[in-house]
C-alpha cells in the first residue's frame, strides 16, 4: 500500500510492483517481512510473527505454510542492505543468530599457540607436538577458562570475553555446556601434570 | 502485547478483505465477503453452491467471527443458511472442518478457508460427520440424500431449480397441522421423508 502512494503512474507498473513486494511478504501477517527469517522449508516470515505462532502451539511446531517440522533454532535470519534502526535483539524473544562456520585455520600441525583466538571453538586447547611439547602444553594451560589463571597471564580474561561475544564459538557462562567444558579442561590439565611428572621421574 | 496482536489481525484482515473484494478471479469462484463492523471482527461470507452438486445454484451465507488472537487461532465460521450436508449441523450450521480446528495454520486466509468450505461442499466426509443423521443418509441412501440436499438448497439457499413436488406436499401437510416450515422440513429430512414417522416424532 505504501508503494502505491510513491508511484502514482501507470496501473500496470503498480500491479507489477505490488506483485514484486508480495514475494517478500510474511506468510503470517501478509505484510512486508520485518526482522525476516526463512525456515528450512524455504518460507518467509517476520520473526515476531513466527515466534508467536510457535509459542501458541508448543506441542506442534509446524510450518504454517507447508506443515513441515520447524525449529526456531534452525530458521535463518535474512539481512538485507536496508533494515530498521531498532535493535532486533531488544525484541523478545531475540531473533536467532545466523550460523557461521569459520574458515579452516592456517597453521602447522603440532604447533599451536594456545593463546590464539580460539579457532575451532572450545576453551580446551591441548596439543602434543614432540619437539616443542612443553612449550605448547604450557601455552594451552594458560588458556583454561578459570578466571584466576587467565587474569594473571596478560589478557587471558579479555580473550575469554571476546570469545563469548562471538556467536556460536563458546558456551554461555553458567550454562550446562560451559560447566562440562570447564570440567573437561580440568581433567586434561591433571592428566598433563601427571604425564609431565611421569616424564621427569621415570 | 495484546494491542500489538490485534494490530496484526486488523492490518492483515484489511488486506484479506481487499483481496477478496477487489479480485475478480476470486469473485468467479463464487466467494464473497462483506464487512459488518469497523473493527473487522464480524464478517459475512457467501459461497455459491458448486456446480454438479446438490448445492448448485444456491447462495450460502456464513457467519465469520474473528477472534482477538487471529491469525494465530482460526476464525469461527458457521453456516447461517441452512444446508443438508454430512459435515454441517442441519440444526446450527456448525462446520466440522479440520482447518477450522486443530489443523489451522496462520498462513490460511479468509479466501483459502472459504475455498476449503466450498471444496467440502463438493466432497463430503461422512466418516467424520458433524451431523450423524445426514451422514447416515448420505452413506445408506445417496439418492435420497441428493434430493433432500437439493430441496434444502431451493428452500433455504435461494436455489432456482424446480422444487420436488412430492416433498413440497409433505411439508405442506405438516404445516397444515401447525408446524413451522423450517421444523417440518428438518424433521421430514431426518426421517427420510416418511410423513407418518415425522408426525409421530413431532406430536409425541
Amino acid at each position: 500500500m505504501e508503494q502505491k502512494s510513491e508511484e502514482p503512474s501507470s496501473s500496470s507498473n503498480e500491479n507489477k510492483k505490488e506483485e514484486d513486494s508480495a514475494r517478500f511478504e510474511c506468510n503470517i501477517c501478509l505484510d512486508t517481512a520485518k526482522d525476516a527469517v526463512v525456515s528450512m522449508c524455504g518460507h518467509l516470515f517476520c520473526w515476531p510473527c513466527l515466534s508467536q505462532w510457535l509459542e501458541t502451539r508448543p506441542e506442534r511446531q509446524l510450518c504454517p505454510v507447508c506443515k513441515s517440522a520447524i525449529d526456531s533454532s534452525k530458521v535463518v535470519p535474512i539481512y538485507g542492505r536496508g533494515g530498521d534502526s531498532t535493535d532486533p535483539r531488544k525484541k523478545i524473544p531475540p531473533r536467532p543468530k545466523g550460523q557461521r562456520t569459520e574458515a579452516p585455520p592456517q597453521s602447522f600441525p603440532g604447533f599451536q599457540w594456545g593463546g590464539g583466538d580460539g579457532v575451532g571453538g572450545g576453551n580446551v586447547h591441548f596439543s602434543f607436538g614432540i619437539g616443542i611439547f612443553p612449550l605448547s602444553f604450557v601455552a594451552s594451560w594458560f588458556n583454561t577458562p578459570i578466571a584466576g589463571f587467565g587474569a594473571n597471564f596478560g589478557g587471558g580474561n579479555e580473550n575469554q570475553q571476546q570469545q563469548q561475544n562471538q556467536p556460536g564459538t563458546s558456551a554461555a557462562p553458567g550454562s550446562h555446556q560451559y560447566q562440562e567444558e570447564e570440567y573437561l579442561a580440568n581433567i586434561f590439565k591433571y592428566i598433563g601434570i601427571f604425564m609431565l611428572i611421569w616424564l621427569l621421574f621415570v | 502485547m495484546k494491542l500489538e496482536m490485534s494490530n496484526i489481525a486488523f492490518t492483515r484482515l484489511q488486506r484479506e478483505c481487499k483481496e477478496v473484494v477487489t479480485n475478480t478471479e476470486i469473485a468467479q469462484t463464487g466467494i464473497m465477503i462483506e464487512i459488518l463492523n469497523e473493527s473487522l471482527t464480524d464478517i459475512k461470507g457467501q459461497i455459491r453452491g458448486p456446480p454438479d452438486t446438490p448445492y448448485a445454484g444456491g447462495l450460502f451465507d456464513l457467519e465469520i467471527k474473528i477472534p482477538d488472537s487471529y491469525p494465530f487461532s482460526p476464525p469461527k465460521i458457521k453456516f447461517v443458511t441452512k444446508i443438508w450436508h454430512p459435515n454441517v449441523s442441519s440444526q446450527t450450521g456448525v462446520i466440522c472442518l479440520d482447518i477450522l480446528k486443530d489443523q489451522w495454520a496462520a498462513s490460511l486466509t479468509l479466501r483459502t478457508v472459504l475455498l476449503s468450505i466450498q471444496a467440502l461442499m463438493c466432497s463430503p466426509e461422512p466418516k467424520d460427520p458433524q451431523d450423524a443423521v445426514v451422514a447416515k443418509q448420505y452413506m445408506e441412501n445417496p439418492a435420497l440424500f441428493k434430493s433432500t440436499a437439493e430441496f434444502w438448497t431451493v428452500r433455504f439457499a435461494r436455489g432456482k431449480s424446480g422444487e420436488n413436488e412430492d416433498y413440497k406436499s409433505r411439508v405442506e401437510k405438516l404445516r397444515d397441522m401447525g408446524v413451522r416450515e423450517e421444523e417440518a422440513i428438518s424433521v421430514l429430512s431426518c426421517n427420510n421423508w416418511d410423513l407418518n414417522k415425522a408426525t409421530v416424532y413431532i406430536f409425541s
